[in-house]
């Protein structure tokens, strides 16, 4: 009679306790598999979400008026349009997404509006991203709502601006802000609407929330001390409310990621640790007369290992098979926008079977050396 | 064969000491069928497991087959155990979830005894038990589970059989078979020591200890 065939008897024999160590096994790793499997669409989805929201950084003049600034929304002042790359190939930049900008009211067909020219975003080397706001080919433009509404424009038309022609790209929807009276274009196709060559009046930039870890240290302190270093003619300011909500979004999904697993991993292991000392408990009369037989510590250690090791393992490849189609099955719903990214990934199962016996092995412990340290001589006398 | 040297025991309860076996010295040659009776309580099951390396004494020297058998190591004795003693339990202990083969198999993991499948059949049958080979123990009657346990434990020839109240759990008839595979196997040449109440081994037994209160009150020798 080898070892695995009395694990397996055993196992047979009393199913329940078998079936309800497997039930928290499976459940943990299904919980875990689901959770990394539709990981990647979660988190980019949030980081959509989150850019979605918008810039929160605005680097401008330093000599800007900034009551002027708060009232008109732009910097009277200008700086040179070279900033923006050498901000970019400052090497311990904290920033993102930096998008060179100008833009000036201007009186266009009888109206008031802003006229904003948008360089391509650029991103210091290393942290190339994909463009978070718009990208703007010369020669054509966007166009705010209230424009479009009052003008009739829509997309595809031809229109004029100071004796230049211009393609509607994009008429754009209702934004309910200053935007709906925007014109936007290549800042290079701006620059020379306004005469203003080489010239930008702000940087939008993201802050890269993720950069400063220290709760000790401020971000904006951060950001201004690098950027005195690397532009001593701008200043920044930090969008607080933007700022604030992408660090709270972050936080809290590393908070619920945090107490979460080792929720999950505790009460599993207090599951299985439960059913086993009560496995061993149930045995004390036949781990009695193995002993009388000559059986040693290793052996009876062994049948409780490795039944663990069993249910490690199949609950492993059930949790795969379970967590996999649950991410499948109800993950596009959920993250729609990237739902195409949710797909089965196998170095989970890997994962997974290396990782759950062991977990149920460690589950396994307390109970096993209960079983080895019980005294035959008393459990063979009870009744 | 076994010598018990000033053996004591003692049992550490809340509620006080509980001295099980008091400095007990006794001999039992090899190939002797001794039976130790006395009243519940007196030490019996204490004495036979101390003489099969289940129970460490508290004092005093077991020496089994020329060994001090608490002078080895934990694992020695192990092996000591699986190689040299049977064990007879008035509740049988078969394992639940193997058959009856199986568990009369069982001693085969351990120590250096050899002996097959077919030898454990041949058992079997000796103890008319052939038909019974592939029931699980919950099938069995109380005399044909206790065979099966005096199976498991004269398969690998032990040069010892430990018996505590084998037949506590029998009716007279299901007894008396009991007693006389022990007798057989005693009549092979192997030593046993049977702790019972019982009356049916005093017509096999070469001595009959009495224990009481921890202390042997008599040893008499049968004709």
């Amino acid at each position: 009679m080898t070892n695995f065939r009395l694990i397996l008897k055993e196992i047979v024999q009393r199913k329940l306790n078998f079936l309800l160590s497997l039930l928290a096994i499976v459940i943990a790793v299904t919980l875990f598999v689901s959770f990394f499997t539709t990981g990647q669409a979660s988190k980019d989805e949030t980081i959509r979400l989150m850019r979605d929201i918008g810039f929160n950084l605005r680097i401008i003049p330093k000599k800007t008026d900034m009551e002027k600034f708060w009232k008109t929304g732009y910097s009277e002042h200008t700086m040179p349009e070279s900033y923006v790359y050498d901000l970019a190939s400052y090497e311990s930049l904290s920033y993102a997404h930096l998008t060179a900008t100008l833009q000036k009211k201007v009186f266009w067909q009888g109206r008031e509006v802003i006229l904003t020219g948008i360089a391509p975003e650029i991103s210091p080397p290393g942290k190339e991203k994909s463009p978070m706001g718009f990208s703007i080919q010369q020669g054509t433009v966007y166009i705010g709502f209230e424009l479009a509404q009052n003008s009739g424009l829509k997309n595809g038309d031809n229109i004029d601006i100071f004796g230049k022609p211009f393609i509607i790209a994009r008429a754009l929807s209702e934004s309910g802000s200053k935007d709906d009276i925007r014109i936007y274009a290549h800042l290079h196709d701006v620059q020379g609407l306004l005469e203003m060559e080489n010239k930008i009046n702000e940087i939008k930039a993201l802050h890269c929330l993720c950069i400063v870890n220290d709760k000790n240290t401020n971000s904006l302190t951060l950001l201004r001390e690098q950027l005195t270093r690397t532009l001593p003619d701008a200043k920044v300011i930090l969008i607080q409310s933007i700022a604030q909500a992408r660090e709270s979004q972050r936080m809290m999904a590393e908070k619920y990621f945090g107490f979460i697993v080792p929720f999950v991993i505790a009460v599993c292991m207090a599951w299985i640790g439960i059913l086993a000392l009560m496995n061993v408990r149930e045995r004390r009369q036949e781990i009695g007369i193995m002993r009388a037989l000559g059986y040693g510590s290793g052996k009876i250690a062994f049948l409780f290992i490795g039944k663990a090791v069993a249910i490690g393992l199949i609950g492993a490849a059930l949790g795969f098979v379970f967590g996999t189609g649950l991410a499948l099955k109800f993950g596009p719903e959920i993250f729609k926008v990237t739902a195409n990214m949710i797909t089965p990934k196998i170095e989970l199962l890997y994962w997974a079977l290396a990782v759950s016996p062991a977990f149920c092995a460690l589950s396994f412990f307390i109970p096993t050396m209960i079983a080895v340290t019980q005294d035959p001589a008393f459990t063979l006398r009870e009744e | 064969m076994v010598r018990l040297e000033k053996v004591s025991r003692i049992y550490r309860t809340k509620r006080g000491d509980i001295r099980a076996l008091d400095k007990v010295s006794l001999h039992i040659k090899e190939g002797e069928f001794v039976v130790v009776r006395g009243s519940s309580g007196s030490g019996k099951t204490t004495l036979l497991l101390s003489i099969g390396g289940m129970l460490r004494p508290t004092e005093g020297q077991v020496i089994a087959t020329k060994y001090d058998i608490y002078g080895m190591s934990k694992k020695k004795r192990a092996v000591f155990r699986a190689e040299n003693i049977g064990f007879v339990f008035q509740l049988f202990h078969l394992i639940p979830y193997l058959n009856i083969i199986e568990n009369v198999l069982l001693p085969a993991g351990v120590g250096k005894a050899k002996f097959s499948r077919a030898d454990a059949e041949k058992l079997l049958k000796r103890l008319n038990l052939t038909d019974r080979m592939y029931h699980k123990p919950f099938e069995l009657s109380a005399g044909e589970k206790q065979r099966t346990a005096i199976a498991r434990a004269v398969l690998k020839q032990p040069r010892i059989i430990l018996a505590d109240e084998p037949t506590g759990n029998l009716d007279p008839e299901n007894s008396a078979e009991i007693i006389s595979h022990l007798a057989e196997y005693h009549r092979s040449g192997g030593t046993v020591i049977v702790v019972t109440h019982g009356k049916a081994v005093d017509q096999h037994a070469d001595r009959t200890v009495y224990l009481e209160k921890g202390h042997i009150e008599k040893s008499s020798e049968s004709n």
